[in-house]
């Protein structure tokens, strides 16, 4: 059976970058593969290691520059590929962005349907940068797809799907009919980095770039677009305490928070 | 404005009557206001109607939602794990927008925005209102004025859905409030195994806390309970003290300490993003320094 996984070119939320009015400056901010996204694909090839198949990376640029974060895009589907993706394909095209989930959904569900068509499509459960956890239940919609969220445990039987999710006061067991699109939480594995030789594997796995012409899209399906990104500053002190021994460290840590008050000896 | 209040409480209610109140004062237009409770009795006034159901699966739930109730402009529920799931539901079957987990409702030049966090707290992200849309609300962040208009309350049955929810296994209830605490010592992955943690609440007892952790010291390896857990989505830190020890500094767990007036931050690597958070920071191997630390600690107290 074949699987495909949704991954995205997230912000790295430890070097962004903002404008002085505050603005996030998306240009300058790095891009990451979503922190639970792999652990979507590395959940992708435990299934694969018991039911066979192949295994297809999906995605869209949603942050632009294009020429810019193309790159960076790249480096995302190769770790995708790295960690267990058979081949990938993604969308860059300047017409989508910035991209919301809205039109993402709708341009992947293409995508899908154009390349690969896979009766079971995981995904993480909210990206790093957006957190909104709308993608698989919209793209489900758009593919007639059934869907379940949040799952920390998946297990196939023939045409059916039993997936346990992790809810905040309770594991809830459910069950499915295929086809059908899954969330999983960062709990349902851990994944490793990638080894050397998995990354040089990586880059001799097919990966097509493709733009909405291709898909024959016109619209992107946009609903709602953010007005505005703003940076939360944060002021903090940022003394780091050095001194030979630790015992001095310790003793001048100890002396600083009773100074500030929020130690008490 | 028609607007579908929904949840599985009366708490989520009341969340989610509070924003709809506040988008009425600053929009300036009546709002009709329908409940749908699932799994629970509503016991709120300030509804037209209040629909009610017995628990079941997220996608029987948005079914019904929508067999009983045509022509909404706002569907409000609660940021939770299946308020969203439900929320997403709604909005693909009709083609909504929605902003999930709306912390702050403006105006600007005559213009109504909502504003949310995005990556894990370190930016805001702000939308103009339209209609029709979707919103979650995380809880207690809008609190609702007293209204006595008495709802109606009518009793739906659960519709045929493609999902069965098969067993439910409760999770244990935490006792530890560290939302109240003013000093919470914060275990991360820089600690090796469980038995370890002990240093940790060694420490927290010296400096009078309780100890807090990073989501997967809770949710992954349940070393300690997910009612210590740290982060976006879970508890908030708001006393005067957060002592994070081997934790790395995702937003998605730092931001949630953002009120805590001082931030202390051991770690082994110099460049951890957890330095850049914090007011004091030590560059150390915890094993060798939390010891120390709480060696110094009992000298002075003699
Ligand atoms: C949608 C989403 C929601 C999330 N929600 C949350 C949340 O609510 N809460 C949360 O915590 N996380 C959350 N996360 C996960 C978050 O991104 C991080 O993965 C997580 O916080 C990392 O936990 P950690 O710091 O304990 O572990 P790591 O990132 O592995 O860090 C361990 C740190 O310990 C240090 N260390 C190792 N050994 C030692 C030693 N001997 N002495 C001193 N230091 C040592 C290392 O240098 C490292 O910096 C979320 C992620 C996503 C994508």
């Amino acid at each position: 059976m074949d699987i495909g996984v949704l991954v995205k070119a997230s912000l790295d939320g430890n070097m962004i970058r903002a404008d002085p009015d505050g603005r996030i400056n998306i240009e300058n901010t790095p891009l990451l593969i979503s922190e639970y996204d792999r652990n979507a694909v590395v959940e992708a090839a435990r299934i694969k290691s018991e039911v066979g198949g192949k295994i297809y990376v999906y995605t869209l640029l949603t942050w632009g520059p294009t020429k810019k974060k193309k790159k960076e895009l790249e480096n995302v589907v190769r770790e995708a590929l790295a960690l267990g993706g058979d081949e990938a394909y993604a969308v860059v095209d300047d017409r989508v962005i910035p991209c919301d989930v809205t039109s993402t959904a709708y341009i992947l569900s293409n995508l899908i349907k154009k390349f690969g068509n896979p009766e079971l499509i995981l995904a993480g459960e909210a990206s790093m940068d957006m957190l909104s956890s709308q993608m698989p239940i919209r793209l489900a919609r758009h593919l007639g797809y059934n869907v379940v969220t949040f799952a920390r445990k998946i297990e196939l039987s023939d045409n059916k799907i039993r997936v346990t999710r992790d809810l905040e006061d309770k594991l809830e067991v459910v069950e499915t009919s295929l086809p059908a699109v899954i969330s999983v939480t960062g709990e349902i594995n851990r994944p490793k980095l990638p080894t050397l030789l998995q990354i040089r594997k990586a880059f001799a796995k097919p990966f097509k770039v493709v733009g909405l012409d291709e898909l024959e899209l016109e619209d992107t399906g946009r609903k709602i677009s953010y007005s505005d990104l703003r940076l939360i500053t944060i002021t903090r002190k940022n003394v780091i305490i050095e001194a030979d021994k630790l015992e001095d460290i310790a003793d001048i840590l100890i002396d600083k928070l009773i100074e500030e008050g929020v130690v008490r000896v | 404005m028609k607007t579908v209040i929904y949840g599985f409480s009366t708490e989520d209610l009341l969340d989610g009557l509070g924003l709809a109140q506040r988008i009425r004062e600053l929009s300036g237009e009546e709002l009709e206001t329908f409940g749908f409770i699932v799994g629970a009795e509503p016991d709120v006034d300030g509804f037209d109607v209040i629909y009610k159901m017995g628990y079941a699966p997220t996608d029987a739930i948005s079914k019904a939602i929508l067999e009983n109730i045509s022509d909404t402009d706002i569907f409000i529920g609660p940021a939770t794990k299946n308020g969203t799931d439900i929320a997403t539901r709604l909005s693909a079957e009709l083609d909504y927008p929605m902003i999930t987990e709306v912390v702050d409702v403006d105006k600007v030049d005559d213009e109504i925005i909502l504003k949310r966090q995005i990556i894990g707290g370190r930016g805001l992200a702000y939308y103009k209102f339209v209609t029709p849309i979707t919103l979650t609300v995380p809880r207690k962040k809008f609190q609702p004025s007293k209204l006595d208009k008495k709802p109606e309350v009518k009793e739906v049955s659960i519709p045929e859905a493609k999902i069965r929810i098969i067993e439910e296994l409760p999770k244990e209830k935490g006792e530890v409030d560290i939302e109240a605490a003013e000093v919470v010592v914060g275990v991360g992955r820089g600690f090796k195994s469980k038995e370890d943690i002990q240093m940790a609440f060694e420490l927290a007892k010296l400096i009078g806390g309780e100890v807090g952790c990073s989501r997967p010291i809770a949710a992954d390896f349940h070393w300690l309970g997910e009612d210590r857990w740290i982060g976006i989505s879970g508890k908030k830190i708001k006393g005067k003290l957060y002592f994070a020890i081997g934790v790395s500094g995702a937003p998605q767990h730092i931001m949630a300490a953002g009120d805590a007036k001082i931030i202390v931050a051991v770690n082994k690597d110099k460049n951890a993003p957890i330095f850049k958070y914090a007011d004091y920071g030590v560059v150390a191997d915890l094993y060798q320094f939390i010891p120390v630390l709480i060696d110094r600690l009992k000298k002075r107290r003699g």
